[in-house]
């Protein structure tokens, strides 16, 4: 349970913000901003599109603060509207692969790069090589299937445990588990392969 | 060890979880194994990069975006939530509605055409058009 500055327990913070409290929300978002950011990020690998989808993900949880009925901790109900929005905007960025490149050469005048973020002091071949080997990794994690793409983002992003991950994505961690394995398998495989590739 | 093994446990081997004869059999394995150290390689640099990744703080301004955003929802859902504006809202666009079918109705009403009229002379709405024969017909004959 959250304590915080006022030694309020999460859910005296939700009743007051659904009383008219609107400002106690401030409190939920400085505790979870970094947690979903991180969950949007794992999915989309940019920290602008991660940014603005975290904004997206705290207005819809405000905005459905009444039907969260408190049988699940916030954290977990915040994590299920991260991971949906995140899937959604994933889904949408492949349905227009053309209008989202155009899109992102109108808006900020270049391809949009992936976030890594740079050293003090590094030599730009060795930013280029961690550039090429963060697109690497990313495309391999963005042809895993969806449930697995789920259950690896939770666990490296976002560091929870089968459990945790079981009650977000609405399972059991049996079935976590197995979710688990053919993911690394899979991830593997791609790997391997796209590092052969690479070579 | 054999492989199948050294790939299972080399996740926790990266993760620094492995201690005892455990660890030292992998080790042992991956400097034996070129497919099995090439596997490490490869899994280490994905943890670094998602590591990397893993760093990147959300911008400082997030918190202030989202409350301004909240703050600008609650006034567009206060001004929607008055209740005489809900009310009186759809009341006025009907009523000017049916002013406006109303005056349209009186003017017609009142309006009387002035001015030249051309009368047709009684005669003429006495002829039946439907005897007339064709003038197709006649120029045949």
């Amino acid at each position: 349970m959250l304590q915080g500055r006022d030694e309020m327990t999460e859910s005296e913070v939700i009743v007051m913000i659904l009383k008219g409290n609107q400002d106690k929300y401030r409190i939920l978002v400085e505790k979870y901003q970094t947690m979903v950011f991180r969950t949007c990020i794992g999915f989309l690998h940019n920290k602008d599109d991660a940014d603005d989808l975290s904004q997206e993900v705290f207005i819809q949880a405000y905005q459905s603060l009444n039907k969260f009925k408190g049988e699940s901790a916030f954290a977990t109900w915040i994590y299920r509207i991260a991971v949906n929005a995140s899937l959604n905007k994933v889904r949408r960025n492949s349905r227009s692969p053309i209008f989202n490149r155009l899109n992102s050469l109108l808006v900020t005048g270049n391809e949009r790069e992936i976030s890594v973020p740079a050293f003090d002091n590094e030599d730009p071949e060795n930013i280029l090589i961690r550039l090429e080997k963060s697109k690497w990794i990313q495309n391999a994690l963005d042809t895993l299937p969806e449930n697995q793409r789920t259950a690896i983002v939770l666990s490296k992003y976002d560091d929870l445990s089968q459990k945790e991950i079981a009650e977000i994505m609405n399972t059991t961690e049996g079935a976590v588990e197995a979710l688990m394995q053919r993911a690394k398998t899979n991830l593997r495989i791609k790997l391997s392969t796209s590092y052969k590739k690479n070579r | 060890m054999n492989c199948q093994i050294c790939q299972q446990e080399s996740e926790k081997y990266r993760e620094e979880k492995l201690s005892g004869d455990l660890k030292i059999q992998v080790e042992a394995h991956l400097q034996q194994c070129a497919e099995c150290a090439e596997s490490y390689r490869i899994h280490s640099t994905a943890d670094s990069i998602i590591n990397q990744e893993r760093a990147i703080l959300p911008a400082n301004d997030l918190t202030e975006r989202i409350m301004d955003r909240i703050e600008k929802l609650e006034d567009t859902g206060n001004k929607n939530s008055k209740p005489f504006l809900r009310v009186l809202q759809p009341v006025l666009i009907i009523t000017s509605m049916a002013a406006a079918i109303f005056i349209g109705v009186l003017i017609g009403n009142i309006y009387k055409p002035t001015g030249t009229v051309i009368s047709r002379p009684v005669e003429l709405s006495l002829i039946d058009d439907a005897t007339i024969e064709s003038v197709d017909i006649l120029s045949n004959e």
